[in-house]
């Protein structure tokens, strides 16, 4: 089993509690054992490959679908098997799912009219709703003369309209482009912040995980991988399939020397690992911004190897330097020109800092079993 | 005019020539031959149509029929196609499901419309059978009766109505009544205020299709009828095979085309008044 940082008996507080919920798609496990804990007014990502079950869980908490076991609680309250109308949340679909038949104060103002607000009111709450995220003047159009961004707001709009303590958020930007994207980040950050609403948003993007949620949930196989922050994701990535998801990794294996600690495949460097054991493989994960470039064969306080320049890529404002050392392959990435002079074949030393080293461990039997 | 166009036209030419020769001209020949009484020009044909009560009387009894079965098919078509699209999870047994309600289509009409006189007969299966369970004390007539004709005109209509219902249901976006839900909508409110709304013009082209087929059927209601009922159709075969008055037939083609353009114009701009009138529910 991967590490699983989350207590196994919910936190009082928690808005949202997600406990071992198991769901099956015939044979196909989508989801094993998933366990999370989500605060009020918190933005958490999950984040995982296409398949990896994060759509399938937040299906799950939304009520479209049902889990085979586990529980799902929101406030304190076993919604596990209430369908979707019943429950305290909303969702932003992925592709925003706007009436058609509807104007968009009409769409704004569903929710409410739903839950038995006076048609006046919801209208008026619907306008504000509309303000909020700057579309107030195209309220009496309809959605497929709105643009992509802007029918990402109004779903935006629709959802929170209804004043809910959790927001479901289904890859809403993936359907906009790159700029749309990254300022639509940025305004759905600021507006998660005024509202006050804890946000669980589906992403396949690690730059948008990374540059907006409180806290990254990293799944795969419909397991939890890894719960935590942004940085401690990437510099202390806690399996094999983090450290490559995340970000670009260097994986160079280790071998346990006793319980001294973990030698590395480059460098032949000792670095000290607690508990090390030589029943079990190590992986060692290097970022290639900490992998540096030397003309001479010694640096201080860094560990060092030879090599030679596999391939250069120099993208402008930053260069990749691939490094065969042995039979294993170093990325490096230096800021700026940094390509200049090395060119396939040439020799080359590399050099890191041992701190920058994170070891994990991987079990003895891979889970990724059937 | 660009390469492409000048391509492109000769393409458009056949569809163009085949609308002229088989739609255009026949209409313009009874259109024109509407208009002629005794070798001249001259608006009788229509004064002997409209002045009559008889006439009108028929028609009615026409648009009654047709309307009653286009009801009919739509309460009874509109949860078939629910049950196939939505309901049916199996695609082979949804294939099975659609080739069986279609393949009657493959049969003739007066096949089937006699299939239906020996069954709706006084010693028939339905009769035989309503009397057996119970709900009737003794056979009641169908034969002969506006009843008799709706049930063998609703049999035959039905696909219809279905596959359109049917289309525009699959075409609506399981993610709408997701978000529908989503925002508090009940089952019942969601169908109500999404589903239903979005498959309205399925719907409505599927009225318009079975009311228009109802009002010319001919087949139908002159074997299920017993010679009791007439429906302006049979009065139009009449001239035109019997009396040989083409001038005449002209005009009652007319009238009746006329009648059914405006009564599914009129259902058309209520819809339309109907869905725009609808807001925020």
């Amino acid at each position: 089993m991967p590490a699983m940082p989350m207590p196994a008996t919910a936190k009082p507080d928690a808005l949202l509690s997600i406990r071992s919920v198991d769901k099956h798609f015939g044979t196909y496990h989508a989801l094993r054992d998933v366990s999370l804990d989500v605060a009020h007014g918190e933005f958490v990502a999950l984040l995982g490959p296409s398949g990896c079950g994060k759509t399938t869980l937040l299906r799950c908490i939304a009520g479209f679908l049902s889990p085979d076991s586990g529980t799902i609680r929101i406030g304190g309250e076993d919604v596990t098997r209430l369908p979707p109308h019943r429950r305290p949340l909303n969702t932003v679909f992925q592709h925003y799912a706007l009436f058609p038949h509807l104007s968009i104060l009409d769409n704004v103002a569903y929710g409410p009219r739903r839950h038995g607000v006076p048609r006046g009111e919801a209208l008026e709450r619907a306008r504000e709703a509309l303000e909020l995220v700057g579309l107030d003047s195209a309220a009496g159009r309809h959605p497929r003369e709105l643009s992509g961004g802007q029918q990402q707001r109004v779903a935006l709009a629709r959802a929170f309209v209804n004043r809910p303590k959790l927001l479901l958020l289904d890859e809403p930007l993936s359907a906009l482009d790159l700029k749309l994207r990254k300022r639509m980040q940025i305004e759905l950050k600021h507006l998660q912040e005024k509202l006050g609403i804890a946000f669980v948003f589906v992403t396949h993007d690690q730059e948008e995980a990374m540059s907006m949620a409180n806290r990254i949930v990293v799944m795969n196989r419909g397991v939890i991988e890894q719960v935590g922050d942004g940085r401690a994701i990437y510099t202390r990535p806690a399996s094999r399939f983090v450290a490559d998801f995340i970000g670009e990794a260097n994986l160079l294996p280790g071998t346990a020397e006793g319980d001294a600690g973990v030698r590395l495949a480059v460098g032949s460097a000792l670095l000290p690992h607690l508990g090390a054991d030589t029943r079990q493989r190590y992986t060692a994960v290097l970022r290639p911004e900490h992998v540096e470039l030397l003309k001479e064969p010694e640096a201080p306080g860094l560990i060092t190897d030879q090599g030679f320049v596999e391939d250069v890529i120099d993208t402008g404002g930053q260069t990749v330097v691939t490094v065969r050392v042995g039979e294993h392959l170093l990325a490096s990435r230096r800021l700026g020109m940094a390509g200049e002079g090395l060119n396939p074949g040439a020799p080359v030393f590399v050099g890191f800092h041992p701190g920058h080293v994170h070891i994990i461990a991987e079990p003895a039997t891979h889970r990724s079993g059937p | 005019m660009s390469a492409a166009m000048n391509r492109a036209l000769p393409l458009l030419a056949a569809p163009v020539a085949f609308f002229i020769a088989f739609f255009a001209v026949p209409m313009i020949v009874v259109v024109s031959s509407s208009l002629m009484a005794g070798g001249v020009p001259s608006l009788g044909n229509y004064a002997r149509v409209l002045l009559d009560q008889y006439h009108w009387d028929v028609l009615a009894a026409t648009f009654r029929i047709a309307g009653l079965t286009t009801v009919a098919c739509a309460l009874l078509g509109y949860p078939l196609a629910y049950y196939l699209v939505r309901v049916v999870k199996s695609a082979a047994l949804r294939r099975t499901c659609v080739i069986l309600l279609v393949l009657p289509l493959f049969t003739s009409n007066i096949v089937r419309s006699f299939g239906w006189m020996v069954l709706l007969g006084r010693n028939g299966l339905v009769n035989d059978a309503l009397v057996g369970v119970g709900i009737l004390d003794r056979p009641m007539r169908f034969l002969g009766t506006e009843l008799g004709i709706v049930i063998g005109l609703v049999y035959i209509l039905l696909p219809f109505i279905v596959l359109a219902v049917g289309n525009a249901l699959a075409a609506v976006d399981p993610a709408l009544e997701d978000a529908s839900s989503d925002l508090g909508a009940t089952p019942f409110d969601t169908f109500r205020t999404v589903t239903f709304p979005l498959c309205l013009p399925g719907l409505m082209s599927g009225i318009v299709m079975v009311f228009t087929l109802a009002v010319s059927a001919y087949v139908t209601p002159a074997l299920l009828s017993g010679g009791k009922i007439t429906v302006f159709p049979m009065l139009i075969f009449q001239q035109y095979s019997t009396v040989f008055d083409v001038n005449y037939g002209g005009a009652l083609s007319m009238t009746l085309l006329v009648m059914t353009l405006v009564l599914v114009g009129l259902a058309g701009w209520i819809g339309n008044a109907g869905a725009t009138g609808r807001k925020a529910q």
